[in-house]
């Protein structure tokens, strides 16, 4: 309706898809389409209707009701595969890579080419492999196991993976997420390339810069709804931030903490062969301390090390400018560190408890009353959490699982805040998240650090980084390669520096 | 519009409830069955007889609990409720020569103790030496059967002091009244401590964190290897105290008692509905399977079923419970 | 170079003077099913007591099959490649032990089946006691402490195996014998004490007060359905209770009028009866050196070419419960 256009070269459209899930709304008649040699994004906060948009078009749901075309064809797809066939193809958000099985298996796993067929020949295998990886200019070894790849070089793989189907149509949900800046340029590059095959792309991010940067049209939702679709030639960002979440924003980042000179952490030394050289650095009080990196840089590992995940190999930590010793997470937690992890799912949250007991795990132990646990108190804790972080959830006994990114984010926080924390380890605090949880969590490690506290945090986003941080520490290659205090970072030193 | 989603939620609600007391609900449907096509199933003495059954297996699938919770497994139990059994048989025999016959109490002390030992040491293994729980209990299955022989001698330990045997064969009389058999309120004093343990205590929260996400839960300052040993070590105790009263109930300490017993235990608590990958499932759930495959057990005994249609019985009741698990949670494949 | 020659004729020599002295000495194997239970260990037990074994003509290993056809098949590839000069044989099945027997024939080593038969016409002899008959003494004897008639339930073995079948034929064939008696129900409870004691309570809750008699067919499934009567609030002395094998426990059970009868399966005879025969193969002219054949006079020797000896009950009742009680102190001794 809206969205139809004419006089373009339409590869794919959806008319009108409804889906509901055990009574939620989750799209309501929104309609689409994608022409040919376009990169179309698709923008909304976290729960808009994008993935189950894009699981409707990949056949993994099917629609309530709503139409598809292609290619001016109504087509219903019963499963990912037949999309598949047809030429659709996703890399998504999560990847599944066999870890044990090398990287032409896992491009052609179930399409092997074979002798008698019977035998998996291998030698046609892995040059079908090297050639769908050199049409994308990337140089990766398809005799390797998976196992031994990057993040980044898995999302690679996955890319060729989906371009070997010779697919029409390329859903990317996120593909930049785990990828570095030298990465992501890479990964432009090769949707220039497609784009000029004459390939449609849509392409989901939360990064709205990446999205000026590749899209052509950008379609919004939001609660299911279809709300817009604009061209990036003729639109800002804060436009479409404004279309995304019907509310104006003032500015994207919150920041009122004012650093002292006091310090509150030092560090001397910390190092973890294998992960990170010995590094040094100082945290004081009321201060956001900025670590920026590429993927892979040890910045995540330097964490690890210091809240006491992995033991470190020597080195030394002062609180206060007294000697702690760090040698599991407990003792930190005792000495009032918090650690919010880079992975909510795998090491942030247990995603089948419920808000209650992720928010209260650290300090259950605190609620005691002779040997038991003081139940009120903690549910007393639990919906101050709620409140503090207006964490939308119909209760505390909700599993995590069902909430959105940004919400299990912000029962991460919860879960920290309830431990008293004097200092904040965040590692990539925002991945993932939408717009107004983002500002949430920006005003809250402003608020922090204004308490007197301390607050580093690992990002790959340069503008985050830039925006939040009191000073910026620069990782490259496990060692600090450089430092730029707040309103000398630029982007393009930072990134010098990183490289 | 409103009242279509009110009336949505409530059916919802009223489904979640039925969900919840799925095992509950089964259970009554058999029980009213029984009721029916038997003539005595619904008396006290039945009742007490089938509670008197489960007790053994009821203190197994305790432990099992707290170990299946943590994601892990224990196939040991069986042979650790032999040992336990057969060290306290010797300490109250007056046949068995090489140990000294003590004081009842102190002997079921030891057999205790011996099993809290094993399982100890399946704990230590599994949470400092990374071995799979699979693994390592799989060798103790074995390593604890053979030590029962060697113990033994491969010979049923008999002549049990008869004050021993009234824990397997008495009664609780408190005042006079008969109550229960001891196996009974032992088992169920035993559940209720585990689920205080389990629900009022912060060892039961690290428990769900840990088969939750033992990652996050190493982060969050949980001492994850310290509570991997001691349900390791919880479920050692527990199975020893279910070969005490297996010794006192068949009045001797048998070498070969408690063979495959894993399998029911481990029946119950899936039935019970937690979950094998561990960090979800409720204790009541498994007092509840306990009592299941007892109650099917000796319902088809006095239905005069043979005991092969049984053993499909209770096989497909499990798969059966699983699969309303994934029924139930179709929308997230 | 003579010097080697003259090392290589001295180990020649060494050698051959080993190989003569092992010549004087027979080696005998005892592959029994498993030792985990009380009758196998006994029966171990009366092997290593044969003045044979003691007195050193008889170099005895005594294998333990781990209640696994298959590796009782293994234990016979290592004794025939090891040169035993006999193997005494207890499978853990009438039909699981056929191969094994091939596999000794083949190696010319003698095999003296005990306590149960293998179905193979390679079997060299066969010492056991007739199942069928236990099965009746058992039950005749239970029918008639009920005074011919009422109500009898049987607790039986694990359904197939040939212990199971024979004793089965011959507790019914004796219930035949009584038209008054009526067999309530029949099920296995696996030879195992703790799930005749289940078996048994679910029972008296379906039959409360109709049960007279109780058939187990093993004495462990016997003392269970004591137990279970027990547990009831009963007394044991109303029912006619009586079990197989005579074992250790239900001995103690007669002793103290729990049980009525247990029938002592004599596993010291089959043992060394099994000794005997092998070396009557071995020996030219060998005369049996234990005492069975002195205890049952009429199981006769005949020269020790028998195909079959059949090794008879002795029924344990209060009588003679005390008697036996100190034999078996004596031989489970430690």
């Amino acid at each position: 309706m809206t969205a139809t256009q004419t006089g373009r070269d339409v590869i794919l459209r959806m008319d009108n898809a409804d889906k509901r899930f055990h009574g939620v709304h989750a799209l309501k008649g929104v309609s689409i389409e994608l022409g040919r040699g376009e990169v179309h994004a698709i923008c909304g906060e976290n729960g808009a209707g994008k993935s189950t948009l894009m699981k409707i078009l990949m056949g993994v749901y099917s629609a309530d009701s709503g139409t598809m075309y292609l290619n001016g064809k109504p087509v219903h797809f019963l499963s990912p595969r037949q999309a598949l066939d047809a030429g659709i193809a996703i890399i998504e958000q999560e990847l599944t890579p066999i870890p044990d099985m090398t990287v032409a298996e896992n491009i052609f796993l179930g399409r092997e080419p074979m002798v008698a067929g019977l035998f998996v020949n291998y030698r046609e295998l892995n040059r079908m492999a090297l050639e769908v990886l050199a049409r994308i200019e990337v140089n990766i070894d398809p005799h390797r196991k998976m196992k031994t790849l990057s993040v980044a070089e898995v999302q690679l793989v996955e890319i060729a993976k989906a371009l070997s189907y010779d697919s029409q149509v390329l859903i990317m949900d996120e593909p930049t997420s785990a990828l570095g800046e030298k990465e992501t340029d890479i990964l432009f590059e090769i949707i220039h390339s497609l784009k000029e095959q004459g390939k449609g792309i849509f392409y989901i991010s939360h990064r709205l810069k990446e999205i000026f940067r590749i899209a052509d049209v950008v379609t919004i939702l939001r609660d299911g709804e279809y709300i817009a679709t604009r061209r990036t030639s003729g639109l800002d960002q804060d436009t479409l931030v404004s279309l995304m979440i019907s509310r104006k924003l003032e500015g994207q980042y919150i920041k009122g903490n004012v650093p002292t000179l006091t310090p509150l952490l030092q560090v001397r030394d910390l190092v973890k062969r294998g992960r990170h050289e010995p590094i040094s650095l100082e945290l004081r009080r009321g201060e956001i301390l900025g670590i920026y990196g590429l993927v892979g840089a040890g910045r995540s590992e330097f964490l690890e090390s210091l809240f006491g995940v992995v033991k470190p190999d020597g080195g030394e930590i002062l609180l206060n400018g007294k000697r702690a010793s760090h040698r599991t997470p407990y003792d930190s937690i005792k000495n009032g560190v918090a650690f919010v992890t880079e992975d909510r799912k795998n090491s942030g949250l247990a995603l089948i408890l419920s808000v209650k007991d992720n928010a209260t795990i650290t300090s259950v132990r605190k609620y005691h009353r002779g040997p038991f646990v003081n139940r009120r108190r903690e549910r007393d804790d639990v919906s101050r959490a709620i409140d503090f972080f207006s964490i939308k959830t119909p209760s505390e006994r909700q599993l995590v699982r069902n909430l959105s990114g940004g919400n299990q984010q912000k029962v991460v926080l919860g879960r920290w805040l309830l431990s008293r924390p004097t200092i904040l380890l965040m590692d990539e605090p925002t991945r993932g998240i939408d717009v107004g949880a983002k500002r949430e969590i920006y005003r809250f490690m402003s608020d922090f650090a204004s308490a007197g506290n301390g607050v580093i945090m690992v990002s790959s986003e340069l503008p985050e980084i830039i925006g939040m941080a009191d000073r910026i520490l620069v990782f490259k290659d496990g060692r600090l390669s450089g430092e730029a205090a707040r309103g000398e970072a630029t982007e393009e030193r930072l990134m010098q520096m990183a490289t | 519009m409103p009242d279509d989603a009110s009336s949505m939620q409530e059916s919802n609600k009223f489904r979640a409830i039925l969900w919840e007391l799925r095992i509950a609900i089964a259970l009554v449907l058999i029980c009213v069955y029984l009721s029916m096509a038997t003539d005595h199933f619904l008396t006290t003495r039945n009742l007490i007889n089938v509670l008197r059954q489960v007790s053994v297996n009821g203190l197994l699938s305790i432990g099992m609990t707290f170990i299946i919770l943590t994601g892990g497994i224990d196939l040991s139990v069986g042979s650790m409720l032999a040992f336990g059994g057969v060290v306290t048989a010797s300490f109250v025999s007056n046949a068995y020569k090489d140990v000294p016959s003590i004081n009842p109490f102190h002997a079921i002390c030891l057999g205790l103790l011996a099993g809290t030992v094993l399982g100890a040491v399946n704990g230590l293994v599994i949470s400092k030496m990374r071995v799979t729980p699979f693994i390592m209990t799989l060798g103790m299955l074995s390593i604890a059967r053979g030590m029962t022989y060697i113990y033994t001698n491969g010979m049923p330990i008999t002549d049990l002091d008869k004050t021993f045997l009234q824990i397997g064969q008495g009664f609780f009389e408190p005042w006079g009244v008969r109550l229960l058999p001891w196996p009974v309120v032992i088992f169920l004093l035993a559940f209720a401590i585990a689920w205080v343990v389990l629900y009022r205590m912060k060892f039961g929260r690290y428990v769900y964190a840990v088969g939750g996400n033992a990652r996050s839960a190493r982060i969050s300052g949980i001492n994850v290897g310290f509570i991997i040993f001691m349900v390791y070590a919880i479920s050692g105790f527990l199975c020893a105290l279910a070969g005490v009263l297996l010794t006192a109930r068949t009045s001797a300490g048998l070498p070969q008692a408690g063979v495959s017993y894993e399998l029911d235990a481990i029946a119950a608590v899936v039935i019970g509905g937690t979950s094998m990958t561990g960090g979800k499932g409720p204790l009541i759930g498994t007092l509840l399977g306990v009592i299941l495959i007892g109650v099917i057990n000796s319902g088809l005994d006095q239905l005069s079923v043979s005991s092969y249609y049984q053993q499909v019985c209770k096989g497909l009741i499990i798969v059966g419970a699983v699969m309303l698990d994934y029924f139930q949670s179709d929308g997230e494949r | 170079m003579r010097k080697t020659a003259l090392f290589v004729a001295a180990l020649v020599f060494v050698v051959s003077i080993g190989f003569a002295q092992a010549g004087q000495k027979y080696r005998i194997g005892g592959a029994t099913y498993g030792l985990a239970g009380e009758y196998m260990k006994l029966w171990a037990t009366a092997l290593e007591r044969h003045p044979a074994v003691q007195q050193g003509l008889v170099d005895l290993t005594i294998f333990d099959g781990r209640y696994d056809a298959s590796v009782q098949q293994s234990q016979f590839e290592t004794m025939s490649s090891q040169g035993y000069d006999a193997i005494l044989f207890v499978p853990i099945d009438i039909e699981a032990g056929a191969a094994a027997v091939a596999t000794a024939h083949a190696a010319d080593v003698i095999v003296v089946g005990s306590n149960t038969r293998v179905n193979s016409d390679l079997l060299t002899a066969y010492i056991g006691s007739n199942d069928v008959v236990s099965g009746y003494m058992e039950a005749k004897a239970v029918i008639e402490k009920m005074g011919g008639k009422g109500n009898v339930v049987i607790i039986e073995g694990p359904i197939g195996q040939s212990a199971q079948i024979e004793r089965l034929e011959g507790n019914l064939k004796a219930i035949a014998e009584y038209p008054e008696v009526n067999v309530l129900e029949r099920r296995t409870a696996n030879w195992s004490r703790a799930e005749a004691l289940a078996l048994m309570e679910n029972w008296l809750t379906a039959h409360p007060g109709t049960i007279h008699g109780v058939i187990g067919q093993n004495d462990e499934m016997a003392l269970g359905a004591v137990q279970a009567i027990k547990a009831a609030g009963l007394d044991v002395k109303d029912f006619a209770i009586a079990g197989i094998d005579g074992v250790s426990d239900a001995i103690t059970a007669v002793k103290n009028g729990e049980m009525d009868l247990s029938i002592l399966q004599d596993a010291v005879s089959q043992a060394q009866g099994a000794i005997d025969i092998a070396l009557g193969y071995l020996i030219d002219g060998y005369e049996p050196m234990s005492d069975c054949w002195k205890d049952y006079p009429e199981m006769k020797w005949n020269g020790g070419k028998d195909k079959t000896y059949d090794v008879p009950w002795t029924p344990i009742t209060k009588q003679n419960a005390d008697e036996q009680w100190e034999k078996r102190q004596d031989l489970t001794a430690r």
